[in-house]
């Protein structure tokens, strides 16, 4: 590549960059003080369970090398946050980034094959419903694809369960109780479905995959691609396919994490949202400032890639 | 006889060609093409010249399946005769269901699918390979995410023989530079965007001609263009009309440019054909011709058209409503022509093609045999 | 499958514009008037529970008639496991979702159209800190964005409401925005400024009434479905209203383990009625984008 690609691509990586640090700074600032408004003592564990306030608060806190303002706190954290350290879990009080990463790597996994679910569908029935709209398949999609987004994602789990697994033998899942079992890919297939099927945005994915697909099937140049015999999908499907795909996969990534912790609640799944739920229910601060941060990030990667599939294919885009 | 007669039959012919769209918030057909008759004869350049509206742009692209005429109809006969004679809009109508009412369409029962499949089927190879055609707004019509030189090439590799890169590339460049433009290597590898709107028209054409089609039909390729560019156009496609010895069909609305390309003319309006003949004598003002074609003549800005009575004569009326067609001859509400003899005549029925001379035909009242 | 295109009259009048109901197909008809059949259905019944005008009373266990199905002993919709009414815990269980709901949607509407119109017409001043603010909400998760303020306050549905609206609003904010830019781009809004009109007379009545109500219909629609399955969602989860008190997320949970011994039903009406609910505010949403934007293409 030239020159001039290399230094224009540069820069929007730094700007990018640039954004995603104000964002993050922006997101955790208002995590934070959420939390710090919540009633309650956070730090009553470390005061030793006794109820100081005002001056004798201070003090125990210098004393502990805490600061005793809302931005040193959070300045703390922060500081701390960039050498790796995210605190102990008021739970467990391990590390929460051992916690984290091990759950983590759990719900990536779901999450990436519900996105490849929810495409394997979408993708079809948009297409379908885009070139040929009065076809059985196009109506017969959409109508499921519809059905799919109102079914509640829990009640949908639980059926799953009773028919694949009590009833046919298949796909096993995990015990509510046995937190040692070992289990292999297989257990993760039905919750990788629910969580493709039930994200929450399969209509809203497929409406709007359909209109990107009609239009520009309509424009002009793959009327001449039709023109010259060629494939008319070779070449709309950067514009009708690439780019709307990566567009509102970066868009609705936040709902695909929420439908998670939805998904592993069902299925007793012991990745991120199970944690998130748990954390929740403890009111264990650290793991929730580190994961608001965790999920703020995955967002902005989402949007990050979109941004770098848009600069790929687009000839013109760096050179705004 | 001793005239040299062209015994091979034409390469393209049009019979009663009608393709109606149907418009949902109107609850109607408008009929873009209403029985339209065209023959293509080979080497020749045939131009079919109208107003907007007039339908001409919409029967090419029935002709070669390139409107789909979603909710509507295409019926008629469309024979493309390059070794054998082929139907193109063959067993299309055995999709559809149409329902008359005096004598026109008024009910479609149509699968949409089925159809789409055929007419897919019937142009497979003839499309791109065998007729070519060029688009008015040249930017828009290249894929703006590949380089001109890929599309090109593209071309190469579907219709001829010469299916490696190296291959095609060559031949793509080779093109580029039969088509003038300047530094073929470097437009190469320029996509549509960084073309001037010239420069890009030139790239189509190379990739039209580089399949090596029997013929290539141009849509207003010179609409669109500052007016120099648009005579280098013109010169670009004189001049490959006459070494490559090509079949033309030339659509425009631009008389200059049609009568500088081609031998024969068809002139629409309203979805009809209301006269054909060679350029010189349609175009020529002192001769028989049609009302409209007459009024067309007068109306183009030339100085001859102003000197006379000081401005430029205007067309009265508006464009014909496709949607309601009226009965008898569709120019009558505008033609300055009508007398008493025809009146009634040209209220009531629409006249036929009146050959007036060999391959000379006229569809008006005014000169119907009787 | 063939399509059917018909002309009634030989000539068409250029005027007949026939209203935006009447050239609707029939399946976005279909769709309003089931959307709009989910709508009363719901006010109705919310009213009904606010009163307490119920079948039965949705605690009383009727021990003999547990697990019922539909139709037994003059339950509607039969019994749960604990042998209390099915219908009059559903009906209950509106309650539960549909003023926070409407409260959401009003918050996400009003909040989104201010900073729409802000970021559109007064773009130097407040573009850049709109468009932040639309980022960071866009940043989160909104489920993880609950979990956070459940665990630090322990809310009421309607305090999570308020905050789902609060997070609903940038989306409308960027199609106000929209709109507002399509509109300075037809000189509309300079046109409305030179003939004297006030600028909030050209927000409120010109823009908002006039170019954006179908926009902000159809986003309210969405937002009630997004809200309900919010609400269900988080009482599935155990943070919203508690039991014996009934919410249609709540009754699914409780009725789980039922459901994976076979029997469906006490799940299984609740999942139903969570269906029904928010497919008919989608479709209702889905009709009237069609049969509103198709007036607005002419």
């Amino acid at each position: 590549m030239k020159r001039a690609t290399w230094m224009a691509a540069a820069s929007v990586l730094s700007q990018e960059l640039a954004t995603t640090a104000a964002l993050l700074l922006g997101v955790t600032l208002v995590a934070f003080l959420i939390l710090y408004l919540a009633p309650g003592d956070p730090f009553a564990a470390l005061l030793g369970g006794r109820n100081l306030s005002g001056a004798e608060r201070d003090a125990a806190f210098e004393a502990l090398g805490i600061p005793t303002t809302w931005y040193g706190q959070y300045l703390t954290w922060i500081a701390h946050v960039l050498q790796g350290d995210f605190g102990i879990s008021m739970r467990s009080g391990q590390p929460v980034v051992r916690e984290i990463f091990s759950s983590g790597i759990k719900t990536l996994f779901l999450t990436v094959g519900s996105l490849i679910v929810t495409l394997a569908i979408a993708v079809p029935v948009a297409a379908y419903s885009a070139m040929q709209p009065s076809s059985l398949r196009a109506r017969a999609g959409t109508l499921l694809v519809y059905l799919f987004s109102a079914l509640p994602t829990f009640w949908l789990g639980y059926m799953l369960i009773y028919f694949f697994t009590r009833k046919l033998g298949l796909f096993p899942i995990l015990s509510a109780t046995d937190e040692t079992q070992e289990y292999g890919w297989l257990y993760a297939l039905l919750p990788v479905v629910l969580l493709g099927l039930c994200n929450g945005t399969l209509s809203e994915i497929v409406r709007y995959l359909r209109e990107e697909i009609a239009r520009v099937m309509n424009e002009e140049y793959v009327r001449t691609a039709r023109a010259k015999g060629a494939s008319t999908w070779r070449h709309a499907y950067k514009e009708a396919l690439l780019l709307p795909v990566s567009q509102i996969i970066a868009a609705k990534m936040p709902f695909v994490l929420g439908g998670a912790i939805i998904v592993e609640q069902v299925f007793n799944w012991p990745g991120l949202g199970r944690v998130t739920w748990q954390a929740a229910l403890d009111r264990d601060y650290p793991v929730i400032m580190a994961i608001t941060l965790l999920a703020a990030i995955v967002v902005r990667i989402g949007s990050f890639l979109h941004r770098t599939v848009y600069v790929a294919v687009n000839p013109r885009a760096l050179q705004q | 006889m001793t005239e040299p007669v062209n015994i091979r039959p034409p390469l393209l012919r049009v019979e009663n060609l009608r393709t109606y769209f149907y418009s949902r918030v109107k609850r109607a057909f408008v009929r873009s093409v209403d029985g339209v008759d065209l023959e293509v004869e080979r080497g020749e350049t045939l131009g079919i010249v109208g107003e907007s509206g007039s339908g001409k742009s919409v029967t090419m692209l029935s002709a070669v399946g390139l409107v789909t005429a979603g909710p509507g109809v295409i019926t008629g006969n469309v024979t493309f005769h390059d070794e054998a004679p082929q139907n193109l809009l063959q067993g299309l109508d055995s999709n559809v269901e149409i329902k008359h009412r005096n004598g026109r369409i008024m009910h479609i029962a149509k699968n949409n699918q089925s159809w789409q499949k055929q007419a897919d089927l019937n142009l497979r190879g003839v499309r791109g390979g065998k007729i070519s055609m060029i688009f008015q707004n040249p930017r828009a019509a290249l894929n703006p995410f590949e380089t001109v030189g890929q599309q090109i090439a593209e071309s190469v590799r579907l219709h001829t023989g010469m299916k490696s890169a190296i291959q095609a590339k060559e031949r793509a460049l080779y093109w580029l530079e039969q088509v003038r433009i300047d530094s073929p290597h470097l437009r190469y590898d320029n996509h549509p965007y960084g073309l001037s709107g010239g420069m890009s028209q030139r790239a189509m054409i190379a990739m039209a001609l580089a399949a090596e089609p029997r013929m290539l039909i141009a849509d207003e390729p010179t609409t669109g263009l500052d007016a120099t560019i648009q005579a280098r156009i013109v010169d670009l496609l004189d001049d490959l009309k006459t070494r490559l010895g090509m079949t033309m069909v030339l659509i425009s609305h631009d008389i200059g440019v049609i009568s500088r390309l081609s031998n024969r003319i068809a002139v629409m309006y309203g979805g009809r054909v209301l006269e054909t003949g060679p350029t010189a004598e349609v175009l020529d003002e002192r001769a028989d011709g049609h009302p409209y074609t007459r009024a067309l003549l007068a109306s183009t800005p030339r100085r001859e058209n102003i000197t006379e009575s000081g401005h430029l004569p205007a067309i009265e009326g508006e464009v014909l409503d496709t949607i309601n067609v009226p009965c008898g001859c569709r120019f009558r509400e505008r033609c300055q022509r009508i007398n008493d003899t025809v009146h009634t005549r040209c209220e009531t029925s629409e006249p036929e093609l009146f050959e007036i001379a060999p391959g000379r035909r006229i569809r008006c009242w005014l000169y119907s045999p009787q | 499958m063939k399509k059917k295109f018909h002309q009634d009259v030989d000539t068409v009048s250029e005027y007949s514009q026939l209203s935006a109901w009447k050239s609707a197909s029939t399946s976005d008809r279909l769709n309003v008037v089931y959307g709009f059949a989910v709508v009363l259905v719901v006010a109705v019944s919310y009213v009904l529970g606010a009163f307490g005008w119920l079948p039965h009373d949705p605690e009383a266990m009727d021990l003999d008639t547990m697990m019922a199905d539909p139709f037994t002993n003059g339950y509607l919709l039969g019994t749960d496991f604990m042998g209390r009414d099915i219908l009059t815990r559903l009906i209950l269980g509106i309650q539960a979702y549909f003023l926070p709901s409407v409260l959401a949607v009003f918050i996400a509407l009003g909040l989104g159209s201010l900073l729409g119109v802000l970021s559109g017409y007064w773009r130097r001043r407040f573009e850049t800190p709109v468009t932040y603010f639309s980022n960071l909400i866009d940043s989160l998760p909104r489920m993880v964005l609950m979990l956070l303020v459940i665990a630090a306050f322990r809310p009421s549905i309607y305090t999570i409401m308020v905050v789902f609206g609060i997070t609903t609003a940038p989306t409308i904010a960027m199609l106000v925005k929209g709109k507002v830019m399509m509109l300075r781009e037809r000189n509309f809004i300079e046109s409305a400024v030179a003939l004297g009109l006030s600028p909030g007379v050209i927000i409120f009545k010109h823009i908002l009434w006039f170019n954006c109500r179908a926009l902000l219909l159809i986003q309210a629609t969405i937002g009630m479905a997004e809200a309900v399955l919010l609400e269900t969602s988080l009482s599935y989860l155990g943070f919203g209203v508690q039991e014996p008190t009934p919410s249609w997320g709540n009754m699914v949970q409780a009725g789980a383990n039922y459901l994976l011994q076979g029997n469906f039903w006490p799940s299984t009406a609740p999942a139903i009625a969570i269906m029904l609910t928010v497919l008919g505010f989608h479709l209702l949403g889905d009709g009237l984008n069609n049969i509103l934007e198709g007036r607005q293409n002419r």
